[in-house]
């Protein structure tokens, strides 16, 4: 699967890089959203299938929220250590490692309020969390346990890296990862709001 | 929140009228769904203009911006799910 995802990584960006145009290509590149959600049905049905899954999730509640907070917490604390560690003001360091590898928003917004290069490193920088929480789920499901899969993936825990925590977790952390996406992904245009408040 | 409603579709098809022997079909499915999610992702990063400039650049500090967050996120959700959630997880699948 890894191995899959590479190449497909690396296919997409020779294709992109070379300028050619292929109209099935093309359309899939620029529709990933009915692709998301088409895998998200599928994801639904192998949730569906397993019966348990509905009384296990009852036994949560609040518990649910535990993950997202943890990401949060971390990912700010991080963007402390890196703001002294890279001597980078605090407001941009907190947006940054608040964006919880949501690189196409924060990299947008990030290089509308605070220029060019914050916003590449905020786009780099996310996006290197995302392509890093591919290969690093495998190990943390071995070496950790399950729930800790969701922590690199941060907001991306709903969609792209999704399909990782499907072959290498199980069906209930699946339901928290998609659970967790959702809150990480609305949790981070308020921390970025907060960070430009603030500082 | 539209991904929540698409998948909460998928749950009641697999709860209700999904036929059992096609849960292999459909885990295939959810494998060439994601690969041309990354592809996908790769035609974006292929069509970005300075990519390379960016990378070589800004490459250094932004995989410090990456890694230090995402390892903290990963130490306190590891601690809070070890503390809070069951021991049910390890298994081989």
């Amino acid at each position: 699967m890894v191995i899959l995802a590479v190449i497909a990584l690396i296919l997409g960006t020779l294709y992109g890089f070379s300028g050619y145009e292929f109209t099935v290509l093309d359309y899939l590149a620029s529709h990933t959203d009915y692709i998301l959600y088409l895998t998200m049905v599928l994801v639904g049905i192998s949730v569906g299938l397993h019966e348990s899954i509905v009384e296990q999730m009852k036994k949560y509640h609040l518990k649910l929220l535990l993950i997202p907070t943890g990401i949060i917490i971390g990912s700010i604390i991080g963007g402390v250590i890196c703001s002294f560690v890279l001597n980078e003001p605090m407001r941009e360091s907190l947006a940054i490692s608040g964006g919880l590898g949501w690189y196409s928003l924060t990299g947008v917004a990030i290089g509308n309020l605070s220029g060019a290069e914050y916003g590449s490193i905020a786009f780099l920088s996310n996006l290197m969390r995302e392509i890093i929480s591919f290969f690093v789920i495998p190990i943390i499901a071995i070496k950790l346990n399950y729930y800790t899969c969701i922590a690199p993936a941060g907001a991306t825990s709903e969609d792209t890296t999704l399909p990782m925590m499907i072959r290498y977790t199980d069906e209930k952390t699946v339901v928290f990862s998609v659970l967790n996406g959702v809150i990480c992904s609305a949790c981070v245009p308020v921390i970025m709001s907060v960070c430009y408040t603030l500082f | 929140m539209e991904i929540l409603i698409f998948m909460l579709i998928g749950v009641l098809i697999g709860r209700f009228c999904f036929p059992k022997k096609l849960k292999k079909l459909n885990e295939k499915m959810q494998v060439v769904m994601t690969m041309l999610l990354i592809f996908a992702m790769g035609v974006m990063l292929g069509r970005r203009e300075n990519l390379i400039n960016e990378l070589s650049s800004l490459g250094f500090k932004s995989l410090v911006f990456c890694l230090i967050p995402t390892i903290l996120s990963t130490i306190i959700v590891y601690f809070l799910t070890e503390r809070f959630f069951d021991r049910d997880k390890k298994e081989d699948k």
